[in-house]
């Protein structure tokens, strides 16, 4: 069974950001949580907001987010008894 | 202060403009239209510095009102029955947001069967809604209850309905003084309390679970209860700006060594000093209770009131079915525990059936025949 | 990204850099992944600015705004009854006309039920009135905040938790609606084309007397389509010519984005609530779309 990082419950995975950013700030105006906002010009990132819905993986015209998963191995499953899964 | 011949819209329509509403939405129904027509002609002689906004909908015209006072405005509405019901939604809404709406209502019978005539049922289905409810007995009682109704809700940040009757007072003239308007001023000064606020941004009326709500509601009954002081303290000093005493949540009348009690609300109440004044005179120990809060209920007041008296008649205009007369339950209710006196609840005067002076006479004299028959309500003018 | 907006007549060029950093709407609120409400919600917020009340009845943009003692809203937000945001924002505007207060935008932002239903009486009286706010009509196409049944703003065909044959009749038409009303500026937007609805935000918030924004804002759980493609499947709206991005100003009418009329079944068989058209239904819709455009229809 996979050991969630702490604290993050509510997402299934969150974006990161390659270097083919070349900053034109389309992620910003499609983010449903202001998550991705802008700052001094740049993208940032502020995971505190993520629900990791993907839809700037999707939308970013360099394709350069990827979505990375939160969790690794069984997402979620938690054993009902001791040794079986 | 002049003296004029007002019908009760005319009345009601005074007291806004004293009280200088700033915004104002209605939307036409009978008998409450000519109170909106009067302002209308105020504000288009330019005697009303007010916005009106001609609504499409009676629910709207309070949903209109409400948005005024919520963004720090003093707003007025009029309507009556089926208005009033179909505003109900918004009534509720109104009085969960604590915004000191006030509305002037010309008590109509409710459909169906159809009716334009008066009777106070329509007044009775918003008893749970939070409004403080005030029942006026003539038309200066109007003009100035719309005049405490501000300062109350102001004071309680409650809105205040002012109930008078269609037809009986709406559409009937009497003789009202009207207030000068440096007087009122004096009286009602206006503090804005803007809720939304553009420079104090808050979310307002956000989806609220178990945990707040029912707190809310509780702060919300308490200041209900606080009415009761408000109403008085209000009544108080109107009659020391004014001259004129409406007694506040209660009045009696030759209660003083009242061995029975006639209990009304409204036009009755009118109609009840004439009846108590005959039966004094062949000797009768008759007084009578005039109720003119309805909301917040006076309980204490009336166990106060009827504590050595023998036999309590309430009428009332207005039939909750399969339980009684509003005004008797709520009697009923406020002697429990302390007072066993009987009590004889009439159902009167629906749908517009008139009752008159002699007819008043006549439950009184029936009250005291049937005091032994344990109904719960009875009816009178079949 | 550079782009024209139009400002009192002036042509100004503004890059996204240049728009208002702050959310006064978005972080923290409630809404589904990917919801296209929230989306909108953003993307107005960034033109209509501080100075600005916003009343929002019953919906899911209701609901996410926030709970208890939080807001996810940075101007005053009033979660209105469901039938009344227009009636409310009439309201809102006298006192502030009463109150000398000029430079204040007053929105009521409704879901398809409060705009074109149950809220449609508020919203057309406003209208006729010719009142000073702007009515936003963020469209998920059905009754998503009681769980996803069919209203009027549901197109032909599309299968919702109540109609799970789907819609009979056509979608109607709040555009033409409020044209017909004599609203001086209706406008149809996508949050796909953030640029073309900043922009319609901007003339509406420029003028006074009563402006109709209608958003296309798709909503995954309702239209059966992944979390990430809100935005995309919205494009195919556009792109295929289904749902057209037009402004009437006064009368008179200017399509503000050119459609590069991708056949309108990428953008219907995209989502599972229109799994079941035949393909006999979707030529139908094609060359409704055809016709109206102007394009050859097939036969």
């Amino acid at each position: 069974m996979a050991e969630a990082p702490s604290g993050i419950a509510w997402r299934e995975q969150h974006p990161a950001i390659n270097d083919k950013c070349n900053q034109c700030l389309v992620c910003t105006l499609f983010c449903p949580e202001g998550a991705l906002k802008q700052e001094k010009g740049k993208v940032a990132l502020c995971l505190n907001l993520c629900n990791g819905c993907g839809t700037c993986a999707i939308e970013c015209p360099q394709k350069a987010i990827a979505m990375v998963p939160e969790f690794t191995g069984d997402r979620g499953v938690f054993p009902l008894k001791e040794g079986k899964s | 202060m002049s003296l004029s011949l007002l019908t009760g819209s005319e009345a009601a329509a005074y007291g806004a403009k004293l009280a200088k509403i700033e915004v104002l939405a209605y939307y036409p129904i009978t008998p409450a239209f000519p109170a909106m027509e009067r302002l209308s002609k105020f504000i288009e002689d330019g005697e009303m510095n007010t916005r009106f906004i001609r609504v499409e909908g009676d629910h709207s015209a309070l949903a209109a009102a409400l948005g005024a006072s919520l963004a720090g405005s003093r707003a007025f509405t009029v309507t009556n029955s089926q208005g009033l019901l179909y505003m109900t939604e918004v009534v509720y809404h109104t009085a969960g947001l604590r915004q000191p709406v006030v509305m002037a209502v010309a008590n109509r019978a409710l459909s169906a069967p159809h009716s334009r005539f008066p009777e106070q049922g329509d007044a009775i289905s918003q008893d749970a809604s939070g409004w403080i409810q005030l029942f006026c007995e003539n038309n200066q009682e109007v003009l100035d209850t719309i005049l405490h109704a501000f300062k109350v809700a102001e004071t309680c940040r409650l809105p205040v309905m002012v109930n008078y009757e269609g037809y009986i007072q709406s559409h009937t003239q009497e003789e009202v003084y009207i207030p000068q308007q440096a007087e009122v001023d004096a009286f009602l000064p206006f503090k804005r309390v803007a809720t939304l606020d553009i420079n104090n941004p808050q979310g307002i009326n956000t989806v609220t679970s178990p945990d707040f709500y029912m707190d809310y509601k509780y702060h919300q009954n308490d200041a209900m209860k606080q009415a009761l002081d408000a109403i008085n303290t209000v009544a108080g000093e109107f009659k020391r700006d004014f001259g004129r005493d409406w007694g506040g949540v209660v009045e009696g009348y030759q209660m003083t060594d009242a061995e029975h009690a006639l209990v009304v609300m409204g036009s009755m109440a009118g109609d009840g000093r004439i009846v108590i004044d005959a039966l004094r005179a062949e000797g009768k120990k008759v007084g009578m209770i005039k109720v003119r809060s309805f909301r917040p209920f006076p309980s204490e007041a009336l166990r106060a009131m009827l504590k050595n008296v023998k036999l309590v008649t309430v009428l009332d205009k207005n039939i909750v079915f399969g339980a009684g007369g509003a005004l008797g339950n709520d009697t009923k209710s406020a002697l429990y525990g302390s007072l066993s006196v009987p009590i004889k609840n009439y159902i009167v005067g629906l749908g517009g059936r008139d009752v008159r002076p002699d007819e008043i006479r006549q439950v009184i004299g029936l009250s005291e025949e049937r005091v032994k028959q344990q109904t719960a309500y009875e009816w009178f003018g079949l | 990204m550079v782009w024209l907006v139009g400002k009192g007549g002036k042509l100004v060029t503004i890059a996204i850099k240049d728009l208002p950093q702050q959310d006064l709407f978005g972080p923290g609120n409630a809404g589904c992944r990917g919801c296209g409400a929230a989306i909108a919600g953003r993307q107005a917020m960034k033109v209509l600015g501080s100075r600005t009340i916003i009343t929002i009845p019953a919906s899911c943009m209701a609901t996410l705004s926030g709970l208890n003692q939080r807001t996810a809203w940075n101007i005053p937000f009033y979660h209105t009854l469901f039938e009344i945001a227009p009636a409310v924002s009439a309201g809102i505007r006298a006192s502030l006309d009463a109150q000398g207060i000029k430079d204040v935008n007053v929105v009521s932002w409704a879901g398809d039920a409060g705009t074109a239903d149950i809220g449609f009486q508020s919203l057309s009286g406003a209208a006729e009135r010719n009142d000073s706010i702007i009515h936003v009509c963020y469209d998920n196409e059905m009754y998503m905040n009681t769980g996803g049944q069919t209203g009027s703003q549901t197109p032909l065909h599309a299968m919702t938790s109540n109609q799970q044959k789907g819609k009979g009749t056509n979608k109607k038409d709040m555009l033409a609606i409020m044209v017909a009303h004599g609203v001086g500026y209706v406008a149809s937007a996508s949050i796909s084309h953030p640029q073309d609805l900043m922009e319609k935000f901007k003339k509406a918030a420029a003028r006074d007397g009563f402006s109709y924004i209608h958003i296309l804002a798709p909503c995954y759980r309702g239209w059966n389509i992944p979390t990430d493609q809100s935005v995309a499947t919205a494009r195919k709206a556009v792109e295929s010519g289904f749902w057209e991005l037009f402004e009437v100003e006064n009368g008179k009418k200017t399509r503000t984005h050119q459609p590069s009329f991708i056949p309108v079944s990428e953008y219907l068989l995209s989502q599972g609530r229109f799994k079941n058209l035949s393909a006999e239904q979707i030529k139908v819709v094609q060359n409704d779309i055809n016709r109206h455009f102007g394009r050859k229809e097939a036969k």
